[in-house]
């Protein structure tokens, strides 16, 4: 019952959203995602008490994996919906164009919260190719030859991952067929998976791995990343890098129990390879970058590879690391574009060559570009550091030597990069700027986004440490 | 024995015949689509006996080619006649004399001769239409290869007689994809080499834009009239071909009697009859493709006849 | 003529009929220079495909796939055109595509080269399946998947990459209908939808690019880059 609920507020707040009144879209929009975030804890909780929510039983249902990603989407939406409050109003759009992005943003919201949600392959399938439509209006938002371009080039590549995806489900249902199973849900496929022809599953894996890939953000299928992200409203970023492309991951690793219950796939050496080139390959792009929206772009492109590796590592312990990682990931990265939005409003420019002393131009903006850009290149005390450490841990305990080198070398690579960037952005000489002062509401959302980041890298309370401990599970029979 | 010797010489009577009426009736209709009266179905004849009964003159700079072209053009379709299918539907006294290949050649042989005699008068636009000519002939030529291909691995053998057997007796294998892709690449190739809109039009009178009419223009007299019943005894020869084998291969003799053979002749008219409905709202619906864009014409039409032979191979 | 395994083998055959001509749309999608031709091309291979899933219904006895063709009947040729009419602005139809990244007989050349390596990637595929499965729709649909992807490497009008798009999703489709058969209803009706939604949004974004550029040529759009100056 609460997951309808869940599903239905973003609904209403986008319809309520399109009524004229003045400032009545973007306080819905607010109230909703807090109403998702106070439900979708509640139900968090409930399943880390031990009762797993089955609504349809063939169609809808949540466990401990999903209510992690459920959460995510919460948090990182309702945050962003407060800082689009002060962001939107201080870029002055006007009221139809407000009233459109913010029913799009609702739509957008409606779709992610859809993906775990439903146990059905194909419908999957299906909110995932929504999130791409809706938030195709939001990239394309600013109405730029720029900003077109980047729109076009994510919906295109990300459809054209759908529907290689497409192919991928259907063959994996044509497989569980021939495996004599039952129930094309989830659950339905790992039990059917140990009769399941070799050669349909590993063909299915591999649709579904380089089409989702593309939406996750893979090397080489990453190219419409930094251009989307650099040409977005900043938190439209946030939830496209934080969350969008984690809920993606969460489709592919929902695979992976699957392909383990059949024996002769290299599921896990696909995703290891996969992983090591997109991080490597985002490491070395970090350096040579000239916009610090697209430095945090492939930023997200490298850990969606973190991610994936340590999924791939194959014991449990990986699993749990790959999903705090995931966890941390989301955090910091919407917390790093709310401060690159701070930063654009503070210094007009999304160039690193002209940005020069933020740090006395608007020292919130300063303060928390840095702050970001320490959280999510992975220094202590932050919670990025622990979640890389315990995939250190994972990954020498499991055996991959090379793997976990390679890992280590490639993210300190990154955490050169970014932090080379962010303080010839935040310290020096001022370019003379007078001093700007950010909306309120943006430094109420920055403040909120950064605790969690802060709070997780020295504590983790218990129930948060049950659905990791949860989700592993779920990903590791 | 002798009464298929009789059918194959009536087959050449009947092709020598009806050729120009075809010309005719194609011109004819295409006029009444243009909601014009047009010419009498029966013209051609009447240009033919003109044109045969008028002084011949030849330039002194031109060698025994341009003499001899004529000639070799008109036999050529006649040649072909022998060895395809038009009434019959069982192999006649020369069928084995030649397959589709040989077929082919023979036909390219008259073209062949046609261009060199266009190049040997020495006018400058019969040159220009010989080279083009051969432009849209290699570009046509893959095709031809594939086609003939396909046909032969799909009937196991080249003979045209045999081939059409293949398509007669059932169904299933007429209704198979590379049958209608090699239906529409074959059709394609038709309009390309007897110079048909898209590729070229025929009743077109600036001699700059003409490809296939400018090798014949230096001729007068009987030159004129044995070049241009050669042309059409070879679009006759190519859409007897088409028709019989390919598309509807039934209306045929099947027995050795000599009703059922003068039977098959209106039966074959109207299948041509029907093409030329065909042709002629192709004609008046499209318009000429620039020169360049032949290539794309004849690209298609290959990749059409590659996708005909990968179903035939593969199997599906 | 009325025996139940000559009507299976022409049905068999007119569902490979269905499937050639299926591949020869997805190679005019790729070259054809007007827009309005490639919509028409678009609108023919829908057709073909419900056709493709009527005669594999009839042929094995499935109201199942005879509600699919259905579906897609409605949505593909007929919903999504008048979809796109009323998105996008009358002008766009009447463009014609100069130039593609690479001449036309090169890219037909490649499009076949692409076809062959579908038919090979293919075989094992069938092969692993079930005999009752078997119909030749897994190699012309994965064809048609790789014409669907060049395409949108090519051109570089907006319609056409939208098509192109959709393209795809008729080849993986096509596969479909064949080897999941008992996808339920509800899910094929979703994907259904799922496709004029694409072509909405597609449609509201080539409107908008324009109103705000001019021109509908967004695959020659190439600003964004490492150097870019802003």
């Amino acid at each position: 019952m609460i997951v309808f609920v869940i599903l239905a507020v973003p609904l209403v707040a986008a319809a309520l959203a399109c009524l004229p009144f003045r400032r009545l879209a973007g306080g819905v929009t607010f109230v909703g995602c807090l109403a998702v975030l106070a439900l979708t804890i509640r139900l968090a909780l409930e399943i880390t008490a031990g009762r797993p929510v089955l609504a349809i039983p063939k169609w809808v249902a949540v466990d401990g994996l999903s209510a992690l990603v459920l959460l995510l989407i919460a948090f990182v939406g309702s945050t962003a919906a407060l800082f689009s409050l002060g962001y939107m109003a201080r870029e002055s759009h006007e009221p139809k164009r407000l009233r459109l992005y913010y029913a799009s943003y609702n739509l957008f919201i409606f779709s992610m919260l859809a993906i775990p949600v439903l146990a059905e392959p194909t419908l999957v399938w299906i909110v995932v190719e929504l999130t791409t439509l809706c938030s195709a209006l939001l990239v394309s938002f600013e109405n730029t030859r720029e900003a077109l371009e980047a729109a076009w080039k994510y919906v295109v590549l990300s459809l054209m991952g759908a529907a290689v995806a497409l192919l991928g489900f259907l063959v994996l249902f044509a497989a569980m067929r021939a495996a004599g199973g039952d129930a094309y849900t989830w659950d339905g496929l790992i039990a059917a998976a140990p009769r399941m022809p070799p050669i349909l599953l590993q063909t299915a894996f591999v649709l579904i791995l380089v089409g989702l890939g593309t939406k996750v953000g893979l090397v080489p299928l990453h190219t419409w990343l930094p251009d989307a992200h650099s040409q977005a409203p900043s938190p439209v970023c946030a939830l496209l890098s934080g969350v969008e492309t984690t809920a993606v991951l969460y489709v592919i690793l929902r695979l992976f129990p699957v392909l383990k219950a059949a024996p002769a796939s290299h599921a896990e050496l696909w995703a290891i390879v996969f992983g090591l080139i997109s991080v490597g390959t985002a490491a070395f792009l970090l350096l040579q970058v000239r916009d610090y929206k697209r430095m945090f772009a492939y930023s997200t492109v490298e850990h969606m590879g973190i991610i994936l590796l340590a999924a791939g590592l194959g014991n449990s312990a990986a699993h749990q690391a790959a999903l705090y990682q995931a966890l941390t990931h989301t955090l910091a990265k919407s917390f790093c574009f709310f401060a690159a939005g701070a930063a654009l409003l503070a210094a007009g420019t999304r160039e690193i060559g002209s940005v020069r002393g933020l740090i006395r131009t608007s020292p919130a903006a300063g303060i928390s570009l840095l702050f970001g850009g320490l959280a999510i290149a992975g220094a202590p005390p932050f919670a990025v550091f622990l979640s890389e450490f315990s995939i250190f841990r994972a990954g020498l305990a499991g055996g991959h030597y090379v793997a976990t080198g390679l890992l280590v070398l490639f993210i300190i690579i990154g955490f050169f990069g970014i932090m080379w960037h962010v303080n010839r952005m935040v310290f020096g000489q001022a370019d003379g700027n007078a001093q700007v002062c950010l909306p309120a509401s943006c430094l109420t959302a920055l403040v909120f986004a950064a605790a969690p980041v802060i709070l997780f890298g020295v504590y983790m309370p218990a129930p948060v440490h049950e659905l990791l401990r949860l989700g592993a599970a779920a990903l590791g029979r | 024995m002798s009464q298929r010797i009789l059918f194959n010489l009536l087959q050449v009577l009947v092709v020598l015949a009806f050729a120009p009426l075809v010309t005719g009736v194609t011109n004819r209709l295409k006029e009444i689509v243009q909601s014009k009266r047009g010419p009498s179905v029966l013209q051609p004849y009447r240009d033919l006996w003109k044109l045969f009964h008028k002084d011949e003159v030849i330039s002194e700079e031109s060698s025994w080619i341009f003499r001899a072209a004529p000639y070799v053009v008109f036999i050529a379709p006649l040649f072909v006649t022998l060895l395809i299918p038009v009434l019959t539907a069982y192999p006649l006294f020369f069928a084995f004399m030649a397959d589709m290949v040989g077929g082919g050649f023979v036909l390219a042989l008259g073209g062949f001769f046609a261009g060199l005699a266009a190049v040997d008068a020495a006018n400058p636009y019969g040159a220009m239409g010989a080279s083009r000519t051969r432009m849209v002939g290699f570009l046509a030529e893959p095709v031809f290869i594939i086609v003939f291909f396909t046909v032969a691995f799909t009937a196991d053998s080249t003979i045209p007689y045999i081939v059409q057997k293949h398509w007669v007796s059932s169904p299933a294998a007429f209704l198979e994809p590379s049958h209608i892709l090699l239906m529409a690449a074959f059709f394609m190739l038709i309009l390309a080499e007897k110079g048909r809109i898209p590729v070229d039009n025929p009743s077109g009178h600036f001699e700059l834009a003409m490809i296939e009419e400018s090798k014949a223009l230096e001729y007068s007299g009987c030159g004129a009239a044995l070049m241009k019943w050669g042309g059409q005894m070879k679009l006759f020869v190519l859409l007897c071909i088409f028709l019989n084998v390919l598309v509807t291969p039934w209306g045929l003799a099947g027995a050795q009697e000599i009703g059922q053979v003068v039977l098959a002749i209106p039966l074959v008219l109207c299948k041509i009859l029907m093409f030329v409905f065909v042709l002629v709202i192709i004609e008046s619906s499209l318009a000429k493709l620039r020169l360049f864009r032949i290539s794309e014409f004849l690209g298609s039409a290959f990749i059409t006849s590659v996708a005909a032979m990968l179903m035939r191979l593969f199997s599906l | 003529m009325s025996d139940p395994s000559t009507t299976f083998a022409v049905l068999g055959s007119l569902n490979m009929l269905a499937g050639g001509l299926f591949l020869l749309c997805a190679f005019g999608i790729v070259a054809t220079r007007q827009v309005k031709g490639c919509l028409g091309l678009f609108i023919i291979q829908s057709l073909l495909l419900a056709a493709s899933a009527l005669f594999l219904g009839l042929q094995h006895g499935s109201w199942h796939l005879c509600g699919v063709a259905l579906v897609n009947l409605i949505a593909k040729p007929v919903l999504i055109p008048w979809l796109l009419r009323r998105t996008v602005h009358e002008e766009v139809y009447s463009r014609r595509e100069i130039d593609q990244v690479l001449n036309i007989p090169t890219s037909l050349l490649i499009a076949l080269a692409l076809v062959i390596l579908a038919y090979f990637l293919a075989i094992p595929v069938q092969q692993a399946l079930e005999p009752q499965f078997q119909s030749g729709n897994v190699a012309i649909g994965l064809a048609g998947l790789f014409l669907g992807a060049y395409t949108l490497a090519v051109r570089r009008e907006a319609l056409p990459l939208l098509l192109g798009l959709l393209a795809m999703e008729n080849g993986a489709f096509f596969v479909g209908i064949a080897i999941s058969r008992e996808l339920p209803l509800l899910v094929e009706l979703a994907i259904a939808t799922d496709s004029l939604i694409v072509a909405f949004i597609l449609g509201v974004l080539t409107r908008a690019a324009h109103q705000h550029i001019g021109s509908t040529a967004v695959g020659a759009l190439a600003a964004l880059k490492e150097e870019v100056q802003r």
